[in-house]
């Protein structure tokens, strides 16, 4: 695997979604380039990054009520 | 009231659709609107889940679908739906000029790390709709299949849409770093003092 077949995969290896075999491949090229390596930290520290501030927002405290109560009033309703 | 287990494991998907329908809709009532609307449908069609199937996958299809129904009724004028191109390599070589003084092993991987995240929220909330859409998915932790099916398209175009997407909110984010002074600016000479 050269440099161009491996940052191809770039993406497809950080979201796991390589096959095994590739994956391997990968992990050989990543171990003998340095070059590679780099920006694959970059890229795993963005994906971290963009996931960790996504993730902290939650839903109002009142929310689950609300849809709760709706989900009754529904279920109740004649149909 | 006796619990019911599909009803306990929908709620337990409450706080992933409500930021996902934040990040979607950029505002915290519609999002809340959206969610009502997505547990509304959810338990109107509950016979049409197969138990023991995906039921956060199910979920988030109900929500991206009402979503793009009502988004794009309401949407009196489209909005950018194309993405520039990022130059990657020069994405990467300006990455790489981070703080170059900085002590730190690896100074050029936390320029992501020292943005702000509402300037990460922001810059999600910058991609045009389908972008949009797609990433969240992803960041939510569905598979490439799972969100190609979800939206009925093409996992190649999951792909693609995920590589542009991810270069644009880097550019974005590098270009704030850079305008907050994170990023070493090297053309400008600080002023004598």
């Amino acid at each position: 695997m050269d440099c161009s077949d491996c940052l191809e995969r770039l993406y497809s290896y950080l979201d796991r979604e390589l096959r095994p075999a590739e994956v391997t491949a990968v992990r050989a090229h990543l171990d003998e380039c340095g070059g590679c390596e780099e920006n694959f930290v970059i890229e795993e520290r963005f994906l971290a990054r963009v996931r960790d501030c996504h993730t902290e927002d939650k839903a109002p405290a009142d929310l689950r009520m609300r849809i709760v109560t709706r989900l009754r009033m529904e279920h109740d309703a004649p149909r | 009231m006796a619990t019911d287990p599909f009803e306990t494991e929908a709620l337990s998907y409450l706080d992933a659709l409500y930021r996902t329908g934040l990040r979607m809709t950029r505002s915290e009532a519609e999002a809340e609107d959206l969610v009502q609307e997505t547990f509304i449908r959810a338990f109107r069609f509950r016979e049409q889940f197969t138990p023991g199937t995906n039921l956060k996958a199910w979920l988030f299809r109900i929500l991206t679908n009402t979503f793009i129904n009502q988004y794009r009724r309401k949407a009196a004028r489209p909005e950018t739906t194309e993405l520039d191109d990022v130059e990657e390599s020069i994405l990467y070589r300006h990455m790489r000029d981070v703080s170059p003084g900085s002590a730190s092993p690896d100074p050029e991987a936390e320029l992501f790390d020292n943005t702000l995240s509402s300037e990460v929220k922001d810059a999600l909330e910058a991609l045009p709709e389908k972008f949009r859409t797609t990433l969240l998915l992803d960041v939510e932790g569905f598979s490439y299949k799972e969100i190609a099916e979800m939206l009925d398209i093409p996992i190649g175009t999951v792909m693609s849409r995920l590589h542009r997407g991810r270069k644009f909110l880097q550019k974005r984010l590098y270009d704030l770093a850079r305008d907050r002074g994170i990023v070493a600016a090297r053309a400008m000479p600080r002023p004598a003092e």
